[in-house]
């Protein structure tokens, strides 16, 4: 039997978390608000993200900053095209006991964390990059035929340098797949500039007034857990993900034309748990339409592989989210054409 | 007022639903008229008779259009998607979605103010084709006829010109001009042009109706002619029978009167006037007994004769006022029969003792009553011999051809030179000098002196 639908006592503690951390998030990352929400709601979601914009735009301060707030054991890893596996896992090393035996003994990499930024992720080989499925997907470590999980809750926030840098690996689709949210990084405006420089002495950070403590973050993720998904809503992101597919019923023209695979039911089950973060951090028990359009973009836009044809007109998939999520009517109503809709 | 989400919801379903049974309606009203009115047109370029019911068949499409109400009630979008689009348009974030799952009133205060949501239908282009298939289906109904037998075979405006030939062959079968059965086979002549004329082909019909139109007029000319003829006889016989009761009265001769009674039988009989177009007749016992009659049997022949030429007169006038006969053809009607003095020939049969030709004169002679002064007696007018010329006029003759200078006699040869007398020498110039004027004959040219040389050079011939 589900869980009842939240009332609104038990809904605003979890709410009020949220808005404490994006608040704590917005005093110490200036101008990154809608990029703060989204990494909110990946944490929620249990989510790994990738995040992507040039050097030098605040990726690896929001990590450590999350990591700060959430009070969450935090790794880096600087990834390096000679990376090997064990220096992310971990390897066995040979050591002398306490008896005088010899035996190999784990040494966990950094992996074993809470929060694992994994830097410039792309600059490392694809062998590197693969070592991380297994924990990013099963949340362990298989060494040795030994499998150790990590230590929960385990999030990877990844950043990456656009691929047109030089010595950058593309990530393979199945590490893409099992990020939760892809978030660009753009630049920030002047104003924000002006205010960092003026505000901030060599750029250095605050500290955050506020920080959760690890009951707290259970109960946020206890309250996701009953955040209420109406089925209309569900039919919307199974048929949105699915119009992603060429040649699929909804599919619309641009999707015929410049997609060579759609998005994975696993793009499915991030839109609908990154909907109900979002509805969480609305303060709503309920998921609605507009909560999977929030998402919908950073869950879909590194799921769908596009042909040569939208390299050509320069077609993105960002672009091709926001024609799709335009078009497609949410409720699935078929109203006749000359109909239309308004709010009062 | 945000407990009233419910009751906008409720509202809002209802409005789709009459939104669209309503656009259903006007979709269904634009087809069946459309339809209808092909039907229409159809049935009125068939030669459907009496197309008026057909409007009524307008009226057929309010059973369909609730048919397709009902059958569009079924396929509405159900309740829950209609909860989904009312949440989605007030913004709700799915706390009305989540009413399906869960009494979710006590959220309801935190929900937007509830508000119905619009619809916004674009009924122009369907209102127009609506407006455009109703101006179809009525202009279909009330297209004239002439406009929907456009490829059928018109029929020319030729009523009133047969009926106008219709009443002419009745009146020609009324007056016995033409008998029954050919005035039927005219009448059905005039029905069939009627029937069969064709726009396409007028000539046919024109001709036709020409032909009737000139056997009707060559009949009543026919007519005309004979009632001419008849009236003249008549008249005659009247003449003379009138002039026989005066010559009775004035003591004719009983031979006389018997010769004129039988040249009364026989110009009433050579008439035929049982024949024809006319229509009465002289009695027989009357014909029978001419030279026997008494005042009061002349007088009933008279009548007899009277009124057989009034018929004649009466028919002619009813040709004329048909326009059947010309006014020239009517005339000589009319004057058939005028300027008959039985007077005259009363007076003629009184005096006349043997040899009497009553007939002759009662045909040839239209007495003279003499000029203004009176004149001579009475006389003959006769046009059937031309008057003498005689004495009259400028009688032309040939005059003879004149001499010609080879048929003129040598009477003698003068060796001297003329005389001339001093008129002569004055008129004496130029080539033509002492010609005489007449008779053609010429002197011999004058030689001056000085001319004299040349002459003789001219004539002098070497070795003679």
């Amino acid at each position: 039997m589900p869980d009842p639908i939240l009332k609104p006592e038990e809904l605003q503690p979890a709410a009020e978390l949220a808005r404490k951390t994006l608040e704590q998030l917005d005093r110490i990352l200036l101008g990154r608000q809608e990029v703060h929400r989204l990494v909110l709601i990946g944490i929620l979601s249990r989510g790994h993200i990738l995040l992507e914009g040039l050097p030098g735009l605040g990726k690896t301060a929001l990590v450590k900053t999350i990591g700060q707030i959430l009070k969450l054991d935090f790794k880096r890893i600087q990834f390096t095209p000679d990376l090997m596996p064990g220096d992310v896992l971990g390897t066995h090393i040979l050591q002398e006991t306490s008896s005088g035996k010899r035996e190999l003994l784990f040494q966990p990499g950094p992996v074993f964390t809470n929060i694992l930024l994994a830097d410039e992720i792309n600059r490392a080989s694809p062998k590197t990059q693969s070592a991380m499925l297994e924990t990013m997907q099963e949340n362990c470590v298989t060494l040795l035929g030994t499998t150790r999980p990590l230590p929960q809750p385990f999030f990877v926030l990844a950043s990456q340098n656009p691929i047109e840098l030089e010595g950058t690996y593309p990530l393979p689709e199945a590490q893409l797949d099992r990020f939760l949210f892809r978030v660009m990084f753009d630049s920030v405006d002047a104003g924000v500039l002006d205010e960092i420089i003026s505000g901030r002495r060599r750029g250095e950070l605050p500290a955050p007034t506020w920080q959760m403590e690890r009951g707290e973050l259970e109960t946020l993720f206890q309250t996701m857990g009953r955040i209420y998904l109406p089925r209309p809503v569900s039919r919307y992101i199974a048929r949105l993900v699915s119009a992603t597919h060429p040649g699929g019923t909804e599919a619309t023209g641009p999707v015929n034309k410049y997609v060579s695979y759609g998005a994975s039911p696993r793009a499915a089950i991030a839109i609908a748990e990154g909907a109900r973060a979002n509805a969480l951090v609305a303060g709503r028990p309920s998921v609605g339409f507009e909560d999977v359009k929030v998402v919908a973009q950073p869950v879909l836009n590194h799921r769908l592989i596009l042909n040569y044809q939208a390299r050509f007109d320069r077609m993105t998939t960002s672009k091709l989210v926001t024609e799709l999520l335009g078009q497609l009517d949410e409720t699935g109503l078929n109203l006749p054409k000359d109909v239309e809709l308004a709010t009062a | 007022m945000k407990s009233s989400h419910p009751a906008a919801l409720q509202a809002f379903a209802r409005k789709l639903e009459y939104l669209l049974a309503l656009r259903a309606v006007v979709q269904t009203a634009t087809v069946w008229f459309f339809v209808w009115g092909v039907f229409v047109l159809a049935m009125r370029i068939a030669r459907v008779q009496h197309t008026e019911w057909l409007a009524t068949g307008l009226l057929g499409f309010a059973p369909i259009a609730m048919l397709v109400v009902l059958r569009g009630r079924r396929r509405l979008p159900g309740f829950a998607k209609v909860r989904a689009n009312y949440d989605r348009l007030n913004a709700c974030g799915g706390v009305i979605m989540a009413e399906e799952a869960a009494d979710m009133s006590a959220w309801q205060a935190q929900l937007p103010e509830a508000a119905v949501p619009k619809f916004h239908w674009h009924s122009a282009r369907p209102l127009l084709l609506l407006g455009l298939s109703a101006l179809f289906a009525a202009t279909a109904q009330l297209l004239p006829e002439r406009l929907t037998q456009l490829r059928s075979n018109h029929s020319l405006e030729i009523g009133q010109l047969v009926g106008q030939l219709q009443v002419e062959v009745k009146t020609l079968a009324q007056e016995k001009i033409v008998d029954e059965k050919k005035a039927d086979e005219l009448q059905r002549q005039l029905s069939q042009i009627q029937k069969d004329s064709s726009g396409y082909d007028p000539n046919k019909t024109w001709e036709a109706l020409d032909h009737v139109k000139q056997a009707n007029a060559d009949a009543a000319k026919q007519a005309a002619e004979e009632a001419v003829a008849k009236t003249e006889s008549l008249a005659q016989a009247e003449t003379l029978a009138k002039a026989m009761q005066e010559a009775a009265e004035a003591g004719m001769t009983e031979a006389t009167a018997a010769q004129a009674a039988q040249d009364l039988a026989a110009m009433l009989n050579a008439a035929k006037l049982e024949e024809g177009i006319l229509n009465g007749k002289i009695p027989p016992e009357l014909l029978a007994g001419l030279n026997g009659l008494n005042k009061e049997q002349m007088d009933k022949l008279m009548k007899a004769l009277e009124f057989n030429k009034n018929s004649l007169g009466l028919t002619v006038s009813n040709l004329a006022s048909l326009k059947m006969i010309d006014a020239a053809t009517l005339a000589k009607c009319q004057n058939a029969g005028q300027c008959h003095n039985p007077g005259a020939l009363a007076d003629y049969l009184s005096t006349c003792t043997n040899g009497c030709n009553a007939v002759a004169l009662a045909e040839g002679m239209r007495l003279g009553r003499g000029g203004p002064g009176g004149g001579g007696p009475p006389a003959p007018m006769l046009w059937d011999n031309d008057t003498s010329e005689k004495d009259q006029k400028f009688q032309e003759h040939a005059l003879p051809p004149p001499a010609h200078l080879s048929d003129a006699q040598l009477v003698g040869v003068s060796k001297a030179a003329p005389e001339l007398s001093a008129n002569d020498i004055a008129a004496g110039h130029g080539a033509l000098d002492n010609a005489a004027a007449s008779g053609g004959s010429a002197h011999a040219q004058v030689i001056l002196p000085e001319h004299r040389q040349t002459v003789q050079t001219f004539f002098k011939r070497d070795g003679k």
